[in-house]
């Protein structure tokens, strides 16, 4: 029944409980016994683990009977960080109720603010919950006069639970289902099936997680992507308790997962809608996004005979982020590969992450890059997604790069260090707010280029974590670009080549050989690196020759060890790429990504 | 006809680099451990003749008259070959005129002697306990006994060590005039006491700069430079240590030894207790033909003056080029090939692993 049905997702900033106070949910609701309940359930990827935050979206229904009524709960994560914002906002959107974690100790942060905004844009109902009350150092007053003060809150509405030892777990359940409304929508309309998530199974094919919003659908129905067309007759219907449950339909109001033997993974994209083929919906659900990369870097496989199975796990990947877009591309240093855009660096790490451990292909990923605009002296415009692009100097007019509006919420004792970081990372200063006494809200104009590098890392360092950003793409602006190039043993290594302001291009050139010179390995013979500008060398550096590598001693019993010593030496050549004559590790190629340009 | 290598591993004093099999001397353990070496020598020596016989340690110098005289009445039966090549290993403080006559009197006509260094500061650092003066005294000592082959030990690289107290070592050994010097690097090898203590190695252009060093001043003193760490005056390499680079066939015998009989390389255990039970193998490996073509090219690279390619062939039926896609080392100057000989010039030994590794 549609009114005995909740469908609420958790949202919070990094690290304040949200995945544990899932666990506590599936606990209480009986889905998982307190022995099965692997910490963190929900979180099933060894990333997500490790790095504590939650990439893919999952969803899980849940019963709990309440004053003698049986409550369908759906339970549907987010991820959590800004690069991710589009597919929070699908799986928001699939939601009418949200549970706002906040840390007791820590109190309200930046994503807090971040998530409630997007929750609240999505008309939901708010559960604010101060979590980890156990902790010695927590200030539950503090906190709640921030939720009531800064968030306006009622204290009331406030809910204190302790995640570790389940204190409030029970209340906060009974209040997602007293506060939260049960779904809108109506059965008796065309199908509208939201999607908010799919992945590739290799036996069933693309399974597409949705929310139903208006109609439904059974088994043996033929379904329509309204964004691509495609049609597919539905095989399985399920749902997750977190065990996979078997339905025959899914109803306006419900979520769950639908198997249909898609093959084709690019007909199914995140935000577009299903509905039936013989009964359409005359429009589908707002909201749907097209993706727009804002980062784009060159993947290749160390091994180039694995090129294949990079392409094959960059289609898999695509299937549950559809926010990756990529294209095949050639460099000359690294052979074949693919050119992909990303939402962000973040996004970049975890696709290049995920495709080493779970497709185990090791790869080299060259430096991100924006998309320039560039006017030629003949009048033509190109862009230019890839800094080998850019044509030669001579031939260009003028290069635009894109900008961003920044909006820097910071306590204000923290101005000063993100000015300076700001301006070093060439910000026009437009403004700044004050909030309230203690709060400042700092406008910038940065290039996104800037941003794409160490930005966030930087915010967060000189501002122990208190500042948070967001960015609005502010549209192009002309900038006095260089393309600077890395020459290794006089060769134009091609996938070290970045574009960067004329200004800044010799501290650039001076910091990137010198990071290269410490990271690759002493050659037989010396290697000198130059950093330059069209023919002119602005930096250099040479790697020193190996000068001793060799086992002084080797007798009758010695040619075992001395096997495996070479064995072990011969593997470590593996996770380097020839370049012309010169053995780069992978590291290097990532290190230009993280220079440390004061 | 084959070659033999016993191992004695018994010390009274234990060296802070050394990572061989060793332990501390006690009579009574050595004469059991003597009854299991006979018997496992009995047990797999076929009774060939040998033409190389190598008796190393451990120190096997340190031997009692009595262990002595059980371990000599074992090899006194063995057949040599009329250009036999018989080495004991000594230390310094057990050399004495008593020692050395029975050597000489038990078919002994080469001795390895481990000086590794005369300066009073290296020698505490490796925990030796000798003098100069001593090594001197017991060089001449031996030569006066009969013994006209003669190999030293020395060590280089070693803590804070500069190029003067280098010079001044190789200018003491030099003056001993004797038929052959190995000249190691020091290896901080795991277990060992330098390795415990964390002792810093010195600077690998520091290293490779005494290597040149070496290399020089031996040469110009009428030395050889045949192998990477040895030296020898023309007609006195190790016929013995031949066999290994060679990649030979060689019987191993005793605790930890390793030896190569037929296609199969084994190594002894390490246990005492196994070894005095009988349980001699520790491992047995049986070498396919691929890892014995590697072996004979990580093994033969290192002679200076490289692989004969037609023995390549004529073992293993393929040349050398066939195996192994060496042109891009021979254009970049990391192998060359002079009068059917393929080698690593003089000026990449001391990076071979480097180019080693394409053969593994």
């Amino acid at each position: 029944m549609q009114e005995n049905i909740r469908n609420f997702s958790i949202i919070a900033h990094i690290d304040h409980g949200k995945s544990t106070l899932a666990d506590r949910i599936l606990e209480i609701t009986g889905a998982v016994s307190k022995r099965e309940a692997k910490e963190q359930l929900l979180d099933n990827m060894d990333i997500e683990r490790e790095r504590g935050i939650t990439i893919k979206l999952n969803q899980v229904q849940l019963q709990y009977t309440y004053k003698e009524t049986e409550y369908y709960l759906h339970l549907i994560d987010t991820p959590g960080h800004v690069d991710f914002s589009y597919e929070v906002s699908r799986s928001l959107a699939a939601c009418e109720g949200a549970i706002l974690v906040v840390d007791a100790a820590q109190g309200v942060e930046a994503q807090t603010l971040a998530n409630l905004y997007l929750a609240m844009e999505h008309d939901l109902t708010i559960i604010p919950v101060i979590n980890k009350i156990d902790l010695p150092n927590a200030d539950i007053e503090k906190v709640k006069k921030e939720l009531v003060n800064e968030l306006g809150f009622k204290e009331e509405e406030i809910i204190l639970t302790s995640a570790k030892n389940g204190t409030g777990i029970k209340e906060l359940v009974e209040a997602v289902i007293d506060r939260i409304p049960a779904p809108k929508g109506d059965k008796n309309k065309p199908l509208q099936g939201l999607i908010f998530d799919s992945f590739f199974d290799s036996y069933r094919g693309v399974v597409v997680t949705t929310r139903i919003m208006n109609g439904e659908v059974k088994v043996g129905d033929t379904i329509r992507f309204m964004e691509t067309g495609a049609t597919y007759e539905v095989t399985e219907l399920c749902v997750m308790t977190p065990k996979e449950k078997q339905l025959q339909k899914l109803s306006c109001g419900e979520v769950g997962q639908v198997v249909a033997s898609i093959k084709a993974i690019q007909d199914v994209r995140v935000g577009d809608t299903f509905t039936l083929d013989k009964n359409p919906a005359s429009l589908p659900l707002p909201g749907y996004q097209p993706m727009k990369s804002m980062v784009y870097c060159g993947i290749y496989p160390i091994e180039s005979t694995k090129f294949d199975d990079l392409r094959d796990a960059l289609d898999k990947l695509k299937l549950n982020d559809a926010s990756l877009v990529y294209e095949p591309e050639t460099s000359k240093a690294l052979g074949f590969g693919f050119r992909c855009g990303f939402l962000g660096l973040l996004h970049m790490d975890i696709i290049e992450e995920r495709i080493e451990r779970e497709f185990h292909i090791d790869l080299i990923a060259t430096s991100p890059s924006v998309i320039y605009q560039v006017t030629l002296t003949d009048g033509s415009e190109i862009e230019i997604d890839a800094p080998t692009k850019l044509p030669d100097r001579q031939l260009i007019k003028e290069i635009r790069e894109p900008y961003v509006k920044t909006s820097i919420f910071t306590p204000s004792e923290y101005i000063g260090p993100i000015m300076e970081l700001c301006q070093n990372k060439r910000g026009e200063y437009v403004g700044m707010d004050y909030l309230d006494t203690t709060r400042v809200n700092i406008h910038y104009d940065l290039p996104l280029s800037e941003i794409i590098y160490d930005f966030f890392d930087r915010l967060k360092s000189s501002t122990k974590g208190y500042a948070s950003f967001d960015y609005e793409i502010a549209g192009y602006r002309k900038s006095d670009l260089v393309r600077l190039d890395i020459l290794l043993n006089g060769e134009l290594v091609d996938a070290f080549s970045t574009i960067v302001h004329k200004d800044f291009a010799y501290s650039r050139g001076r910091a990137i050989v010198e990071k290269l010179r410490s990271i690759i390995p002493r050659q037989l013979f010396e290697v000198p690196i130059q950093a330059s500008i069209g023919a002119k060398i602005i930096a250099r550096e040479n790697i020193k020759a190996l000068r001793k590598d060799v086992l002084a001693k080797c007798y009758g019993g010695d040619i075992t060890r001395k096997r495996k010593l070479l064995e072990k030496q011969k593997e470590g050549k593996k996770r380097m790429k020839q370049v012309g004559s010169v053995e780069i590790p992978q590291e290097a190629f990532l290190s230009v990504l993280t220079m440390d340009d004061k | 006809m084959k070659s033999m290598y016993i191992h004695i591993p018994f010390c009274n004093s234990i060296c802070s680099y050394c990572d061989f099999c060793k332990m501390y001397y006690e009579e009574d353990l050595v004469l059991s451990y003597l009854d299991a070496l006979k018997k496992e020598i009995d047990r797999f020596y076929q009774k060939e003749t040998l033409k190389t016989l190598y008796i190393g340690g451990g120190t096997p110098s340190h031997l009692s008259k009595a262990c002595l005289t059980k371990l000599f009445k074992i090899i006194d039966t063995f057949p040599l070959d009329i250009n036999y090549e018989f080495t004991f290993e000594c230390n310094i403080e057990d050399l004495s005129l008593s020692l050395l006559t029975f050597l000489y009197h038990h078919r002994v006509n080469r001795l390895s002697i481990g000086v590794e260094s005369f300066l009073e500061k290296n020698l505490t650092f490796l925990n030796r306990h000798h003098t100069k003066e001593e090594v001197f005294k017991k060089i001449v000592l031996a030569k006066q006994v009969g013994f006209s082959n003669i190999s030293i030990d020395l060590m280089y690289a070693l803590l804070n060590e500069t190029l003067q107290e280098l010079e001044k070592d190789i200018d003491f050994a030099l003056s001993l005039d004797v038929s052959h010097i190995s000249l190691y690097s020091l290896i901080i090898e795991e277990h060992t006491k330098i390795q415990i203590e964390q002792i810093e190695p010195i600077s690998e252009e520091l290293d490779l700069k005494m290597y040149q060093f070496i290399e020089k001043k031996l040469e110009q003193s009428g030395y050889i430079h045949y192998e990477v760490s040895n030296y020898a005056k023309k007609g006195f390499e190790s016929k013995h240590n031949l066999v290994y680079w060679n990649n030979d066939v060689y019987y191993g015998f005793g605790l930890g030894a390793s030896g190569y009989i037929g296609d199969v390389r084994y190594t002894n255990t390490r246990s005492l207790n196994h070894y005095l039970k009988g349980n001699y193998r520790y491992q047995e490996e049986k070498l396919s033909k691929e890892i014995k073509m590697s072996n004979e090219m990580i093994l033969g690279l290192r002679k200076l003056e490289g692989i004969a390619l037609d023995d390549f062939q004529k073992k293993y039926e393929k040349r050398v080029e066939e195996v192994y896609d060496i042109k891009d080392l021979l254009d970049s100057k990391s192998l060359e090939i002079e009068k059917g000989y393929l080698r690593i010039p003089k000026d990449k030994i001391y990076v071979s692993n480097a180019i080693l590794v394409r053969f593994v």
